[in-house]
């Protein structure tokens, strides 16, 4: 008889290892995943550049082959080299996966260094590393295109023909744009959010009489709290959007209505989070304030304020984390085409949003996708590990 | 704690009086600023109720621009929405979008719950102390990921291997695009509030039950399974009532996975779907006009929809509450 | 066999940590008796009677030396398997701890804990508890009702009828009364002296009118050391030691 009990709890211990192995499969999906499609693009240039490819026809102003332009020794084998015009040439794949000819090498005496504009002969343009060639046609030879490989780009160099036009395009595909909203979004929320959140915090804890009216306003603001954000996205674009309008502040989805929005959607977790720091600050310093002869706003300014950074830090930090990772709301307000110039009066994507338009693209770019969410993962995790500190810092305080 | 203390106190400064009449004015001025604020901050669910529904109830009663007016049964019954493509304002028939709604959200939690559980058990009582700190953090690190990263991996990740699957047993899938792969992405996403809110509620369980239950004779996990899960039955229950209200109002990540079904009920596993949110998340380019204010439509049946599960399911959790089975 | 004793300890220490709870115990239990144990809180009464189930292999740094024999066998053994030495001695706790099920359930919990799933065989356990633990004439009409709708006393008597259904052959009590009122508290009492007809019953108990109404064996236990033991008739009338006169008269301190 025990064998069969011993037998049966072992098995629902079982279960129990199965349920914990099925959330770290979870987990070790979502890691896998991101970490194989998005760690090889992961740089710093993918942050600084813009998403959108720019597309330039330029011509040299002197046709002449370059005496000086030798392959240089330590050039590696997977480069391709024209020495006449001192240009390294390599197949790769772009952003989005498709193959391209890359320039990743010129020579500091190479010709193609000074171009202009076909479309405005006064205007020069340049050929640098990473520039995406496209077509190169000459006066007197066929003209090379990219579905023929580099291989042949150089053979058709290297033929002595003299280029008459090069078409070429800046790599594209960088989030530097998503970025920067994503940034203004978290300064412009967190400009609005934390004052309102601490306000309305301090008025509940420290100024509210207990009574039927300070229920209600905190029932009301605790009711925000399960509002799927989708709906925040309506309210967006049916008080902000509006109203920013009517303001003459902008005249469509905007940077600014964004993060209105955000401010209503984490305006409870600000005020949860900051009335528990100072539900932990202990009476006798506010009555040890009053007793010296402390008016209220001086208790509140002078003692109690100062105690609660720490669990304020933490209403930052998670606030931070939920401007970052917030999509379903940003779209309606924010819209969902992708920016390289980012302005606070006009429509934008962030991060989340960047990735949310180019999944639904045709076809879905999960490469540039994955290493956004690399990007808002790791972010994510540094704000974990920060409130995690604060709030050990925090129980240290209070023993 | 609201004591003023502005009478002047016996002391020998001068302008004690003065001092202490600037103060109290500062005193009003700052808790009247207060107030308002907190005012504010409480007022924007009104807002939003009343935003939401007055543009939720135009296509009702208007006539959308000689498009005609859309019969709210009809809305609510529906089975076809047909949304920009045809400006017929009997094209949005919702009813079908409750049901996929309601039924993903379902299946998910058949997945979630129990698995949830079990790994809150497993953390709270059965692992060994290093693999429960482990599978904590674990469950934190899920519960801290966007649901647009979700939406990303499932769309990367499922819907191919939902897509060789559906081939495998016979029956064709739109890339993967189904409701398996809803069900996944919402399951994935519940799992983390349903474990911690159980956790909670596990730990709470008071000491002297499971030494009851020992004493009686009962191994630990005779005890773990049948008096501290009985025990902390209405905190699990808690928890997955959160889970549902968020599940049911998960927008980009449903999105992304769906594949967006213009009728329904759509209830086989490989078929295609939508739900309220994904079909809110539908063609964003119209600014206005019907199709722009039905979204607010939706928003409304959102609402409502959540509201009445979560009333049914809390009215369910008292009723179990109070039949200890 | 009747005259043998039900527990016999020899040189029982028990340590947590560092702290020493009690040192160099002897003391054997009689048969179908009740023994109390009396001392002021923190004596090491209540770490003794844990001993006796084995409660206190649930408290990591907790750490026993010595011999305990249930009747003939050492059952502080790691060989002695503790789930069969915790059907043999049942516990009832200071609080009132029935699970969060119904009345029936509760009863029916260990029984079903070993495997037993016939129907009609636990509704004869079941009765058979409860009129022992004399809740049955007021709870025979609501078995299916949750057991925390009963009164505090209803809630402890529930307790000891759910210790009786595993049909032990000792029922340990942990101040089983002080959360009581008197009139439940004289509930108890009675049938406590019920009982021990049938189980040889070991009561911790903080009140010394108490263990002179319902105990015929008294132990009184003084940091971490057992100071007398005997008839409980004689300990009340004629204490040996100083210390537990002391104690039994309230001059204590």
């Amino acid at each position: 008889m025990y064998k069969k009990r011993n037998m049966l709890d072992g098995l629902a211990k079982g279960f129990t290892y199965l349920g914990a192995l099925t959330a770290t499969f979870f987990l070790g999906i979502i890691l896998y995943f991101i970490m194989a499609n998005g760690l090889g693009r992961f740089n710093l240039a993918l942050l600084t550049s813009d998403y959108h490819a720019q597309y330039f026809n330029g011509r040299p102003l002197r046709f002449e082959a370059c005496e000086t332009c030798e392959r240089p020794d330590d050039l590696s084998d997977d480069i391709l080299y024209a020495p006449q015009y001192g240009l390294g040439l390599s197949d790769t794949r772009d952003r989005g996966g498709n193959t391209v000819i890359q320039v990743t090498y010129m020579h500091p005496d190479s010709p193609l260094h000074n171009l202009v504009n076909t479309n405005n002969l006064n205007q020069p343009v340049t050929i640098a590393i990473d520039t995406v060639i496209t077509r190169i046609s000459y006066t007197d030879h066929p003209t090379s295109l990219t579905r023929r490989g580099a291989a042949s780009m150089i053979s058709d160099l290297e033929s002595g023909a003299t280029i008459y036009e090069v078409s070429f395009s800046t790599v594209g595909g960088g989030i530097r744009g998503s970025l920067i909203t994503t940034l203004i979004l978290i300064g412009l929320t967190l400009a609005m959010v934390m004052p309102l959140g601490i306000a309305t915090a301090i008025y509940l804890c420290e100024l509210a009489p207990i009574n039927r009216v300070t229920s209600t306003l905190r029932s009301l603001i605790e009711t925000l709290t399960g509002v799927p954000s989708i709906i925040y996205g309506l309210l967006g674009i049916s008080v902000f959007v509006p109203l920013t309008i009517r303001l003459n502040l902008t005249r469509g989805p905007s940077l600014i209505a964004g993060a209105m929005t955000l401010t209503v959607i984490l305006l409870p977790v600000v005020i949860r989070t900051t009335e528990e720091a100072l539900k932990t600050i202990p009476k006798d310093y506010r009555l040890a304030s009053l007793a010296l002869g402390a008016n209220t706003t001086q208790t509140v300014g002078k003692v109690v304020l100062p105690n609660a950074i720490p669990g304020i830090m933490t209403a930052v930090f998670l606030a931070i984390g939920r401007i970052i990772g917030e999509s379903a709301a940003l779209i309606f307000v924010l819209g969902t085409a992708v920016k390289d110039q980012v302005r606070i009066q006009e429509n934008s994507t962030s991060l989340a949003v960047h990735i949310w338009s180019m999944m639904t693209d045709e076809p879905a770019n999960i490469e540039l996708s994955s290493t956004i969410a690399l990007l808002i993962l790791i972010v994510v995790l540094i704000l974990n590990i920060g409130v995690k500190l604060t709030v050990h810092q925090l129980k240290r305080k209070t023993g | 704690m609201h004591t003023q203390t502005d009478t002047p106190l016996p002391t020998k400064l001068p302008n004690i009086k003065a001092s202490s009449k600037n103060r109290r004015i500062q005193d009003t001025l700052i808790k009247g600023l207060l107030l308002a604020i907190a005012l504010l901050s409480a007022s924007f669910i009104i807002l939003i109720a009343v935003f939401v529904t007055t543009r939720g109830i135009i296509p009702f009663i208007t006539d959308n621009n000689q498009l005609g007016r859309v019969d709210v049964v009809g809305f609510l019954t529906g089975r076809v929405w047909l949304g920009g493509a045809t400006f017929i304002s009997t094209a949005y028939g919702a009813g079908y979008l409750i049901v996929n709604t309601l039924y993903v959200v379902f299946l998910s939690l058949l997945v979630s719950f129990p698995v949830g559980v079990l790994t809150a058990l497993f953390i709270a009582k059965i692992a060994p102390a290093a693999l429960s700190h482990a599978m904590r953090t674990i469950v934190e690190l899920l519960a801290s990921i966007p649901s647009i990263v979700y939406g990303l991996v499932a769309a990367g990740v499922f819907l191919p291997w939902i897509h060789s699957l559906a081939r495998a047993m016979g029956t064709q899938s739109s890339g993967g695009n189904s409701t398996f792969a809803v069900v996944i992405v919402l399951a994935m996403m519940s799992l983390p509030t349903i474990t911690a809110v159980s956790e909670v509620a596990i730990r709470s369980v008071d000491k002297n039950l499971e030494h009851a239950s020992l004493a009686l004779g009962a191994s630990p996990t005779q005890t773990h399974f049948k008096v501290v899960l009985a025990a902390a039955k209405s905190g699990i229950f808690a928890g997955a009532i959160l889970a549902v209200g968020r599940a049911l109002g998960e927008a980009t990540a449903v999105s992304l996975v769906a594949g967006s079904s213009r009728s329904g009920p759509n209830l086989g596993l490989f078929d295609i779907t939508a739900t309220i949110t994904s079909t809110m998340l539908e063609g964003m380019k119209e600014t206005s006009g019907i199709d722009y204010d039905i979204r607010f439509s939706l928003g409304v049946l959102l609402m409502a929809v959540i509201l009445i599960t979560n009333f049914l399911l809390n009215f369910i959790k008292r009723k179990v509450g109070k039949i200890h089975v | 066999m009747e005259n043998k004793p039900i527990f016999t300890i020899d040189n029982l220490t028990v340590t947590y940590g560092q702290t020493v709870a009690l040192e160099n115990i002897n003391l054997t239990v009689n048969r179908h008796a009740v023994t109390a144990l009396i001392g002021p809180s923190g004596c090491g009464k209540s770490t003794f009677i844990r001993c006796l189930n084995r409660m206190n292999d649930l408290i990591p740094d907790c750490h026993v030396d010595g011999c305990i024999c249930l009747g003939d066998e050492p059952c502080h053994h790691e060989d002695y398997d503790v789930i069969s030495l915790r059907k043999r001695v049942g516990m009832v706790f200071q609080k009132p701890n029935p699970f969060p099920m119904t009345i029936f359930d509760n009863v029916a919990y260990g029984p079903r804990c070993q495997g037993i799933k016939n129907k009609a065989v636990l509704r004869d356990i079941v009765e058979n508890a409860l009129k022992q633990a004399a809740l049955h004439d007021e709870v025979k009409d609501r078995l299916d009702t949750s057991a925390l709708e009963l009164s505090g006393g209803q809630q402890q008597r529930l307790c000891i009828a759910r210790a009786l259904a595993m049909e032990p052959e000792v029922l340990l009590m942990d101040e089983p009364t002080s959360a009581l009122d008197p009139i439940a508290t004289q509930k108890i009492e009675n049938l406590i002296s019920d009982l021990k007809k049938r189980y040889s019953i070991i009561i911790v108990t903080h009140s010394m009118q108490q263990a002179a109404r319902i105990s015929d064996y008294t132990a009184f236990f003084y940091m971490g050391k057992l100071i007398e033991y005997g008839k409980t008739d004689l300990i009340f009338s004629l204490p040996k030691h100083k210390q537990t006169e002391d104690y039994i008269t309230g001059r204590f301190g």
